[in-house]
Protein backbone atom coordinates (compact mmCIF):
# COMPACT_ATOMS: atom_id res chain seq x y z
CA UNK A 1 0.00 0.00 0.00
CA UNK A 2 2.68 2.02 0.93
CA UNK A 3 4.69 1.39 -2.49
CA UNK A 4 1.69 2.00 -4.24
CA UNK A 5 1.34 5.38 -3.18
CA UNK A 6 4.69 6.16 -3.34
CA UNK A 7 3.98 5.31 -7.36
CA UNK A 8 1.15 7.16 -7.71
CA UNK A 9 3.05 10.45 -6.12
CA UNK A 10 5.57 9.83 -8.58
CA UNK A 11 3.21 9.61 -11.94
CA UNK A 12 1.44 12.86 -10.40
CA UNK A 13 4.65 14.80 -10.38
CA UNK A 14 5.57 13.33 -13.34
CA UNK A 15 2.23 14.30 -15.44
CA UNK A 16 2.47 17.37 -13.48
CA UNK A 17 6.20 18.11 -15.30
CA UNK A 18 4.15 17.22 -18.71
CA UNK A 19 2.09 19.25 -18.58
CA UNK A 20 4.47 22.36 -17.02
CA UNK A 21 7.03 21.38 -20.25
CA UNK A 22 4.01 21.47 -22.69
CA UNK A 23 2.83 24.72 -21.32
CA UNK A 24 6.49 26.29 -21.19
CA UNK A 25 6.93 24.71 -24.96
CA UNK A 26 3.82 26.75 -25.93
CA UNK A 27 4.91 30.08 -24.48
CA UNK A 28 8.30 30.17 -25.89
CA UNK A 29 6.96 29.08 -29.56
CA UNK A 30 4.62 32.21 -28.96
CA UNK A 31 7.32 34.29 -27.45
CA UNK A 32 8.99 33.16 -30.59
CA UNK A 33 6.30 33.64 -33.19
CA UNK A 34 6.14 37.14 -31.86
CA UNK A 35 9.49 38.25 -31.86
CA UNK A 36 9.24 36.83 -35.72
CA UNK A 37 6.20 39.42 -36.36
CA UNK A 38 7.94 42.34 -34.68
CA UNK A 39 11.14 41.68 -36.65
CA UNK A 40 9.05 41.27 -40.35
CA UNK A 41 7.65 44.70 -39.36
CA UNK A 42 10.89 45.89 -38.82
CA UNK A 43 11.50 45.28 -42.63
CA UNK A 44 8.71 47.46 -43.98
CA UNK A 45 9.69 50.83 -45.28
CA UNK A 46 9.33 53.15 -41.70
CA UNK A 47 10.38 56.54 -43.37
CA UNK A 48 9.01 58.23 -46.87
CA UNK A 49 10.63 57.82 -49.78
CA UNK A 50 12.84 54.63 -48.17
CA UNK A 51 13.02 51.51 -50.41
CA UNK A 52 13.42 47.74 -49.60
CA UNK A 53 16.55 46.32 -50.80
CA UNK A 54 14.12 43.51 -53.20
CA UNK A 55 10.53 42.49 -53.12
CA UNK A 56 10.64 38.92 -51.86
CA UNK A 57 7.77 36.29 -52.93
CA UNK A 58 6.93 36.45 -48.73
CA UNK A 59 5.51 39.78 -48.99
CA UNK A 60 2.69 39.08 -50.96
CA UNK A 61 -0.64 38.96 -49.22
CA UNK A 62 0.65 40.92 -46.27
CA UNK A 63 -1.49 44.35 -46.99
CA UNK A 64 -0.32 47.53 -46.25
CA UNK A 65 0.77 48.66 -42.40
CA UNK A 66 0.97 52.53 -42.51
CA UNK A 67 -1.94 52.76 -39.67
CA UNK A 68 -0.98 55.43 -37.03
CA UNK A 69 1.42 56.51 -39.02
CA UNK A 70 2.35 59.91 -41.11
CA UNK A 71 1.58 59.60 -44.36
CA UNK A 72 4.44 59.55 -46.83
CA UNK A 73 4.86 62.95 -48.72
CA UNK A 74 4.94 62.64 -52.69
CA UNK A 75 5.27 64.79 -55.47
CA UNK A 76 3.46 63.49 -58.62
CA UNK A 77 2.45 64.37 -62.04
CA UNK A 78 -1.33 64.51 -63.37
CA UNK A 79 -2.36 63.22 -66.82
CA UNK A 80 -1.74 66.86 -67.81
CA UNK A 81 1.50 66.70 -66.44
CA UNK A 82 0.52 69.54 -63.41
CA UNK A 83 2.53 68.49 -60.38
CA UNK A 84 0.37 67.73 -56.99
CA UNK A 85 1.87 66.62 -53.43
CA UNK A 86 0.07 65.50 -50.74
CA UNK A 87 1.10 69.10 -48.40
CA UNK A 88 -1.43 70.78 -50.83
CA UNK A 89 -3.88 69.52 -49.01
CA UNK A 90 -2.22 69.82 -45.31
CA UNK A 91 -5.15 70.47 -42.83
CA UNK A 92 -7.97 68.52 -44.96
CA UNK A 93 -8.64 65.25 -44.43
CA UNK A 94 -7.44 63.12 -47.67
CA UNK A 95 -7.93 59.76 -49.32
CA UNK A 96 -4.82 58.47 -50.86
CA UNK A 97 -6.13 55.81 -53.35
CA UNK A 98 -4.30 53.69 -55.34
CA UNK A 99 -5.96 51.75 -58.71
CA UNK A 100 -4.73 50.21 -61.67
CA UNK A 101 -6.44 50.37 -65.24
CA UNK A 102 -6.32 46.21 -65.23
CA UNK A 103 -8.05 46.68 -62.03
CA UNK A 104 -11.51 45.50 -61.94
CA UNK A 105 -12.72 46.16 -58.41
CA UNK A 106 -10.65 49.67 -58.50
CA UNK A 107 -13.07 50.98 -60.84
CA UNK A 108 -16.34 49.26 -58.89
CA UNK A 109 -15.14 52.19 -56.18
CA UNK A 110 -13.71 54.69 -57.73
CA UNK A 111 -17.50 56.23 -58.63
CA UNK A 112 -18.49 55.89 -55.11
CA UNK A 113 -15.04 57.99 -54.54
CA UNK A 114 -16.59 60.45 -56.87
CA UNK A 115 -19.87 60.46 -55.07
CA UNK A 116 -18.18 60.79 -51.85
CA UNK A 117 -15.84 63.52 -52.66
CA UNK A 118 -19.06 65.76 -53.60
CA UNK A 119 -20.91 64.97 -50.35
CA UNK A 120 -17.89 65.83 -48.25
CA UNK A 121 -16.39 68.62 -50.19
CA UNK A 122 -17.80 71.01 -47.37
CA UNK A 123 -15.68 69.30 -45.19
CA UNK A 124 -12.78 69.81 -47.40
CA UNK A 125 -12.57 66.12 -48.23
CA UNK A 126 -10.10 65.22 -51.03
CA UNK A 127 -9.10 62.19 -53.03
CA UNK A 128 -6.42 61.44 -54.70
CA UNK A 129 -6.09 58.80 -57.38
CA UNK A 130 -2.73 57.04 -57.80
CA UNK A 131 -2.21 55.32 -60.63
CA UNK A 132 -0.32 52.15 -59.90
CA UNK A 133 0.46 51.14 -63.51
CA UNK A 134 1.36 54.47 -64.65
CA UNK A 135 2.84 52.73 -68.04
CA UNK A 136 -0.59 51.65 -69.18
CA UNK A 137 -0.40 54.51 -70.93
CA UNK A 138 -2.01 58.72 -70.23
CA UNK A 139 -4.45 57.54 -72.83
CA UNK A 140 -5.71 54.07 -70.98
CA UNK A 141 -5.79 55.70 -68.00
CA UNK A 142 -8.14 58.91 -69.42
CA UNK A 143 -10.50 56.35 -70.63
CA UNK A 144 -10.93 54.44 -67.28
CA UNK A 145 -11.73 58.69 -65.85
CA UNK A 146 -14.31 59.15 -68.47
CA UNK A 147 -15.52 56.06 -67.62
CA UNK A 148 -15.55 56.42 -64.02
CA UNK A 149 -16.59 59.81 -64.17
CA UNK A 150 -13.80 60.52 -61.54
CA UNK A 151 -13.13 64.35 -61.41
CA UNK A 152 -10.53 64.34 -58.53
CA UNK A 153 -6.82 64.78 -59.36
CA UNK A 154 -5.56 61.21 -61.59
CA UNK A 155 -1.88 61.06 -60.61
CA UNK A 156 1.01 59.15 -61.94
CA UNK A 157 2.93 56.90 -59.61
CA UNK A 158 6.73 56.76 -59.93
CA UNK A 159 7.25 53.76 -58.30
CA UNK A 160 8.95 55.26 -54.96
CA UNK A 161 5.37 56.32 -53.92
CA UNK A 162 4.53 52.70 -53.49
CA UNK A 163 7.54 51.83 -51.44
CA UNK A 164 6.86 54.79 -49.37
CA UNK A 165 3.40 53.37 -48.69
CA UNK A 166 3.96 49.82 -47.56
CA UNK A 167 4.77 48.23 -51.05
CA UNK A 168 1.95 47.35 -52.92
CA UNK A 169 1.33 43.87 -53.83
CA UNK A 170 -2.23 44.18 -54.71
CA UNK A 171 -4.90 46.45 -55.68
CA UNK A 172 -7.05 48.31 -54.84
CA UNK A 173 -5.46 49.97 -51.77
CA UNK A 174 -6.22 53.22 -50.06
CA UNK A 175 -5.09 55.19 -47.32
CA UNK A 176 -7.11 57.55 -45.51
CA UNK A 177 -5.35 60.59 -44.06
CA UNK A 178 -6.37 63.23 -41.42
CA UNK A 179 -5.93 66.48 -41.30
CA UNK A 180 -2.72 66.17 -39.27
CA UNK A 181 -1.60 63.73 -41.99
CA UNK A 182 -1.76 60.81 -40.03
CA UNK A 183 -3.23 57.26 -41.73
CA UNK A 184 -6.13 56.36 -39.71
CA UNK A 185 -7.46 53.91 -41.90
CA UNK A 186 -6.18 51.96 -44.64
CA UNK A 187 -7.96 49.31 -46.94
CA UNK A 188 -6.96 46.51 -49.06
CA UNK A 189 -9.44 45.57 -51.54
CA UNK A 190 -12.83 46.09 -52.71
CA UNK A 191 -14.86 47.00 -49.60
CA UNK A 192 -18.79 48.12 -49.62
CA UNK A 193 -19.89 51.31 -50.23
CA UNK A 194 -21.01 51.72 -46.51
CA UNK A 195 -17.53 50.52 -45.35
CA UNK A 196 -16.20 53.48 -47.65
CA UNK A 197 -18.60 56.26 -46.47
CA UNK A 198 -17.46 55.53 -42.49
CA UNK A 199 -13.46 55.71 -43.16
CA UNK A 200 -14.37 58.99 -44.99
CA UNK A 201 -16.27 60.26 -41.66
CA UNK A 202 -14.09 58.74 -39.25
CA UNK A 203 -10.96 60.79 -41.43
CA UNK A 204 -12.90 63.78 -41.49
CA UNK A 205 -13.47 63.68 -37.47
CA UNK A 206 -10.57 62.88 -36.80
CA UNK A 207 -7.77 65.31 -35.90
CA UNK A 208 -7.56 68.76 -35.31
CA UNK A 209 -8.52 71.39 -37.86
CA UNK A 210 -6.07 73.77 -36.58
CA UNK A 211 -3.00 70.91 -36.47
CA UNK A 212 -0.14 71.62 -38.69
CA UNK A 213 0.13 67.75 -39.82
CA UNK A 214 2.86 66.05 -41.25
CA UNK A 215 2.05 66.06 -45.20
CA UNK B 1 -5.34 0.39 -7.91
CA UNK B 2 -1.70 0.65 -9.37
CA UNK B 3 -2.80 -0.52 -12.56
CA UNK B 4 -5.79 2.09 -12.55
CA UNK B 5 -3.25 4.59 -11.65
CA UNK B 6 -0.85 3.43 -14.47
CA UNK B 7 -4.01 3.46 -16.95
CA UNK B 8 -4.89 6.84 -15.99
CA UNK B 9 -1.40 7.92 -16.02
CA UNK B 10 -0.83 6.68 -20.32
CA UNK B 11 -4.21 8.39 -20.67
CA UNK B 12 -2.68 11.64 -19.48
CA UNK B 13 0.40 11.35 -21.22
CA UNK B 14 -1.37 10.81 -24.68
CA UNK B 15 -3.72 13.69 -23.89
CA UNK B 16 -0.77 16.14 -22.85
CA UNK B 17 0.93 14.82 -26.24
CA UNK B 18 -1.71 15.39 -28.38
CA UNK B 19 -2.57 18.62 -27.07
CA UNK B 20 1.17 19.69 -27.07
CA UNK B 21 1.91 18.38 -30.73
CA UNK B 22 -2.05 20.05 -32.38
CA UNK B 23 -1.13 23.29 -30.48
CA UNK B 24 2.96 23.15 -32.33
CA UNK B 25 0.85 22.06 -35.71
CA UNK B 26 -1.33 25.11 -35.46
CA UNK B 27 1.66 27.68 -34.45
CA UNK B 28 3.77 26.21 -37.25
CA UNK B 29 1.10 26.14 -40.05
CA UNK B 30 2.21 28.68 -42.72
CA UNK B 31 -0.17 31.16 -43.91
CA UNK B 32 -0.80 30.03 -47.51
CA UNK B 33 0.87 32.44 -49.76
CA UNK B 34 0.66 31.72 -53.18
CA UNK B 35 3.57 32.42 -56.01
CA UNK B 36 1.66 31.63 -58.34
CA UNK B 37 -2.19 32.11 -59.14
CA UNK B 38 -2.11 29.50 -62.24
CA UNK B 39 -0.31 26.23 -62.40
CA UNK B 40 0.49 24.25 -65.78
CA UNK B 41 0.34 20.40 -65.44
CA UNK B 42 2.48 19.46 -68.21
CA UNK B 43 2.16 15.91 -69.46
CA UNK B 44 4.08 14.18 -72.47
CA UNK B 45 1.64 13.83 -75.08
CA UNK B 46 1.92 12.00 -78.34
CA UNK B 47 0.91 12.71 -81.97
CA UNK B 48 0.94 11.16 -85.51
CA UNK B 49 4.20 12.02 -87.56
CA UNK B 50 3.19 14.29 -90.34
CA UNK B 51 -0.61 14.72 -89.27
CA UNK B 52 -2.46 17.97 -87.67
CA UNK B 53 -3.14 16.63 -84.48
CA UNK B 54 -4.09 18.67 -81.42
CA UNK B 55 -2.01 19.16 -78.16
CA UNK B 56 -4.19 19.70 -74.70
CA UNK B 57 -2.50 22.54 -72.29
CA UNK B 58 -3.83 21.51 -68.87
CA UNK B 59 -3.85 24.80 -66.53
CA UNK B 60 -5.17 25.68 -63.02
CA UNK B 61 -6.20 28.71 -61.28
CA UNK B 62 -5.50 28.45 -57.57
CA UNK B 63 -8.56 28.30 -55.41
CA UNK B 64 -9.81 31.24 -54.75
CA UNK B 65 -8.54 33.22 -57.60
CA UNK B 66 -9.78 33.85 -60.93
CA UNK B 67 -8.35 35.41 -64.00
CA UNK B 68 -9.34 37.08 -67.18
CA UNK B 69 -10.48 34.95 -69.71
CA UNK B 70 -8.68 35.64 -73.52
CA UNK B 71 -11.60 37.37 -74.14
CA UNK B 72 -12.20 40.05 -71.31
CA UNK B 73 -15.42 42.44 -71.03
CA UNK B 74 -13.32 44.92 -71.24
CA UNK B 75 -10.24 45.69 -73.92
CA UNK B 76 -8.40 47.52 -70.40
CA UNK B 77 -8.19 44.14 -68.80
CA UNK B 78 -5.42 42.32 -69.51
CA UNK B 79 -6.23 38.68 -71.09
CA UNK B 80 -5.22 35.25 -70.24
CA UNK B 81 -2.76 35.39 -73.50
CA UNK B 82 -0.50 32.38 -74.81
CA UNK B 83 3.00 32.57 -76.56
CA UNK B 84 4.65 30.31 -78.12
CA UNK B 85 8.50 30.35 -79.23
CA UNK B 86 9.19 28.23 -82.50
CA UNK B 87 10.25 25.08 -82.41
CA UNK B 88 12.27 22.91 -84.61
CA UNK B 89 10.09 20.37 -87.01
CA UNK B 90 7.24 21.58 -85.44
CA UNK B 91 4.28 23.41 -87.23
CA UNK B 92 2.15 25.34 -84.81
CA UNK B 93 -1.03 26.63 -85.92
CA UNK B 94 -2.93 29.44 -83.43
CA UNK B 95 -4.42 28.49 -80.15
CA UNK B 96 -7.76 28.10 -79.11
CA UNK B 97 -8.85 29.82 -75.83
CA UNK B 98 -11.75 28.05 -74.03
CA UNK B 99 -14.49 30.61 -73.68
CA UNK B 100 -15.02 32.31 -70.06
CA UNK B 101 -17.93 32.30 -67.29
CA UNK B 102 -19.32 35.43 -66.06
CA UNK B 103 -18.56 36.90 -63.30
CA UNK B 104 -19.00 39.75 -60.85
CA UNK B 105 -18.06 41.06 -57.25
CA UNK B 106 -20.09 41.09 -54.66
CA UNK B 107 -20.46 44.78 -54.18
CA UNK B 108 -21.33 45.63 -57.83
CA UNK B 109 -23.04 42.51 -59.61
CA UNK B 110 -24.50 45.05 -62.63
CA UNK B 111 -20.13 45.16 -63.61
CA UNK B 112 -20.02 41.50 -65.71
CA UNK B 113 -16.43 39.59 -66.23
CA UNK B 114 -15.24 37.36 -68.56
CA UNK B 115 -12.51 34.71 -66.64
CA UNK B 116 -11.74 31.42 -65.78
CA UNK B 117 -11.71 29.39 -62.51
CA UNK B 118 -10.29 26.23 -61.57
CA UNK B 119 -9.11 23.98 -64.43
CA UNK B 120 -9.01 24.86 -68.08
CA UNK B 121 -7.67 24.02 -71.30
CA UNK B 122 -5.86 25.52 -74.10
CA UNK B 123 -5.66 23.62 -76.97
CA UNK B 124 -2.61 23.69 -79.65
CA UNK B 125 -2.80 22.70 -83.41
CA UNK B 126 0.63 20.74 -84.94
CA UNK B 127 2.07 19.35 -87.13
CA UNK B 128 5.12 17.45 -86.05
CA UNK B 129 7.85 15.44 -87.55
CA UNK B 130 9.42 12.66 -86.45
CA UNK B 131 10.41 12.48 -82.83
CA UNK B 132 10.27 14.32 -79.37
CA UNK B 133 9.82 17.86 -79.18
CA UNK B 134 9.37 20.76 -76.68
CA UNK B 135 7.62 24.01 -77.33
CA UNK B 136 8.59 26.80 -75.15
CA UNK B 137 6.13 29.29 -74.29
CA UNK B 138 4.50 31.91 -71.26
CA UNK B 139 1.11 32.38 -70.37
CA UNK B 140 0.49 35.95 -69.16
CA UNK B 141 -2.56 36.50 -67.03
CA UNK B 142 -3.88 38.70 -64.32
CA UNK B 143 -5.59 37.54 -61.45
CA UNK B 144 -7.82 38.87 -58.77
CA UNK B 145 -9.56 37.35 -55.90
CA UNK B 146 -13.24 38.27 -54.57
CA UNK B 147 -12.12 41.67 -53.70
CA UNK B 148 -8.73 42.30 -55.21
CA UNK B 149 -6.65 42.55 -58.44
CA UNK B 150 -2.84 41.11 -58.01
CA UNK B 151 -0.12 42.84 -60.99
CA UNK B 152 -0.13 40.56 -64.16
CA UNK B 153 2.21 37.48 -64.22
CA UNK B 154 4.12 35.78 -66.97
CA UNK B 155 3.97 31.53 -65.99
CA UNK B 156 6.91 30.16 -68.21
CA UNK B 157 5.65 26.41 -69.62
CA UNK B 158 7.26 23.81 -71.84
CA UNK B 159 4.54 21.67 -74.03
CA UNK B 160 6.74 18.59 -74.61
CA UNK B 161 5.50 15.93 -77.36
CA UNK B 162 6.48 12.57 -79.48
CA UNK B 163 5.34 12.37 -82.96
CA UNK B 164 5.04 8.69 -83.81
Amino acid sequence: MKRNGLVLSVMVVGIALLLWAGWHNLRERRKAMQEARDSRVVLMPAKPGQTPDAETPDSEMTGPHMLGKVAPSFTLATLDGKKVSLSDYKGRPVLVNFWGTWCAPCKVEMPWFEEFRKQYAAQGFEILGLTDDADAGNEAIAKVVRKTGVTYPILLTDGKVQKAYGGLDYLPVSFYVDKNGLVVDETAGLGSKDEIEAHIKKTISSGSSTAAGGQ
Amino acid sequence: MLRAALSGAVVAFVGVAALTAQQVGNLDAPTPKPKSYVIYAAEPQEVTVGKRSTLELHFRVVDGFHVNSHTPKSELLIPTQLALQPAAGVKAEPVAYPAGTSYSFSFDPSEKLDVYTGAFTVKLPVVAEAGTHTVEGTLRYQACDHAACYPPKSLPIQVIFTAK
